[in-house]
C-alpha cells in the first residue's frame, strides 16, 4: 500500500537486525582505560573483553605505538605478598567476558614513545590467534581517577 | 573526693587511649612504633621524628610496579579526599621503595606528586631499607630480570597505620573493604593531637 514506507522499514529493520547481529556475534572490548603514570614509570591497562562468537578465542598479546613494549601481567596475592607474573595468553570461551582490572590481570605498558596526557586517546591492538588484531582506543586517565 | 577521681581519671583515658577498637585488624600490640632512616625526595636522610604530629599511612612499594601500588595509592588518595580538608591535612602516606636501585629521590618525588601533596616517597640504602623492612616484618624479593632488564618486586601489600606519635594502630590489607579502612583512617586522623 505504501510500498516506499514499507520498504522503509523493511531497510531500517535489517539494518537494526544486522547491527545487532553484528555486535552479538563479535569479539568487544567496553571501558578501555590507560592509567598513566608520570616520567619513564610503567603504565597500567584495563578493559574488559566480551567474546560474543561461538568459539574460544585466545589473546596472545597487545601492542601500541605509544609503548615500547606491552606486557600481559596478572597481579597475585600469597601469603600477604604482592607478586606479578607474565601470562602468555588468555583463553576466553564463548559467550564470556573477561576483565582485566586493576589488582588481578593488566597490561603493563612500558618505555612509553609518545607524549600522553590524562583525557588522550591511545590505541592499543590486541593480538589474537587465528583471528584479525582489534585495534582499541583506550582513554588515557590520571592514577588517581582509578 | 576529687583527690580519689582524678587518678582514676587519668587512668581511664590512658586505657581509652590504647585500647582503640579498629575495623581493620588492630596491631597495636603486634607492631613496634615508627622508627626509620631513610631518604627523602630531596635526597636528605630523614627519620620518623621529620614525620611526627601527623598519622601516617606506611606503605612499601616500587615504582615499576604498574598495578597493585598505584591501585593501593589511589585507593588511599580517594579515602583522603573524602575526608574534611582539616583531617585530611593531618595524616600522612609514606611510600617507602623496596627497590631502591631503580628508584631515586626524584622519580619517587614523580611518582607520588601523581596522588597528592599528602603522598611521600621514601627510599634509602639497602641496609636502610632492611632495616625498617625487617623492624615491620614486610618481606620483599627480587624476581629474576627479563631479556631487557626488566624485573618485578614481590612485596608485602598491607598499609601499616601510626598515630601521630608513632604509636602502631592498624593494618589494612588489600582486600579490606574501602569503608572500614575509611573508617579507620577518618578516627586515627580524629586523634591527632588528642594525646
Amino acid at each position: 500500500m505504501y510500498p516506499f514506507f514499507r520498504s522503509l522499514l523493511v531497510g531500517v529493520s535489517a539494518l537494526l537486525l544486522s547491527t545487532g547481529l553484528a555486535f552479538a556475534s563479535d569479539v568487544a572490548v567496553s571501558n578501555p582505560k590507560v592509567r598513566l603514570m608520570p616520567g619513564d614509570i610503567p603504565s597500567a591497562g584495563y578493559f574488559k573483553l566480551h567474546n560474543g562468537t561461538n568459539e574460544t578465542i585466545k589473546l596472545v598479546g597487545a601492542r601500541s605505538d605509544a609503548f615500547g613494549m606491552v606486557h600481559m601481567h596478572m597481579s597475585m596475592k600469597k601469603d600477604g605478598m604482592a607478586h606479578m607474573k607474565a601470562v602468555p595468553e588468555i583463553d576466553v570461551a564463548a559467550g564470556e567476558d573477561f576483565e582485566f582490572a586493576p589488582s588481578g590481570y593488566h597490561l603493563m605498558l612500558m618505555k612509553r614513545s609518545a607524549p600522553l596526557k590524562v583525557g588522550d586517546d591511545v590505541v592499543i591492538t590486541l593480538e589474537f590467534e587465528g583471528r584479525d588484531p582489534m585495534p582499541v582506543s583506550f582513554k588515557v586517565v590520571s592514577p588517581a581517577a582509578m | 573526693m576529687s583527690k580519689l577521681l582524678f587518678p582514676l581519671f587519668v587512668v581511664m583515658i590512658l586505657a581509652g587511649c590504647t585500647g582503640e577498637d579498629w575495623r581493620t585488624q588492630d596491631v597495636s600490640d603486634v607492631l613496634p612504633p615508627l622508627d626509620f632512616k631513610l631518604v627523602n625526595e630531596n635526597g636528605n636522610t630523614v627519620t620518623e621524628q621529620d614525620y611526627a604530629g601527623k598519622a601516617t599511612l606506611l606503605f612499601f612499594g616500587y615504582t615499576h610496579c604498574p598495578d597493585v601500588c598505584p591501585t593501593t595509592l589511589a585507593r588511599l588518595r580517594a579515602i583522603l579526599q573524602q575526608l574534611d580538608g582539616t583531617l585530611r591535612d593531618r595524616v600522612q602516606v609514606l611510600f617507602v621503595s623496596v627497590d631502591p636501585k631503580r628508584d631515586t629521590p626524584e622519580s619517587l618525588a614523580t611518582y607520588t606528586d601523581a596522588f597528592g601533596p599528602e603522598f611521600i616517597g621514601l627510599t634509602g640504602s639497602k641496609a636502610q631499607i632492611d632495616d625498617i623492612a625487617n623492624r615491620y616484618r614486610v618481606s620483599y624479593s627480587y624476581d629474576e630480570p627479563d631479556e631487557s632488564g626488566n624485573y618485578n618486586v614481590s612485596h608485602s601489600s598491607a598499609v601499616l597505620a601510626f598515630d601521630d606519635q608513632g604509636h602502631p594502630t592498624f593494618m589494612a590489607i588489600q582486600s579490606e573493604p574501602n569503608e572500614a579502612v575509611k573508617a579507620d583512617v577518618a578516627k586515627l586522623a580524629k586523634m591527632v593531637g588528642q594525646h
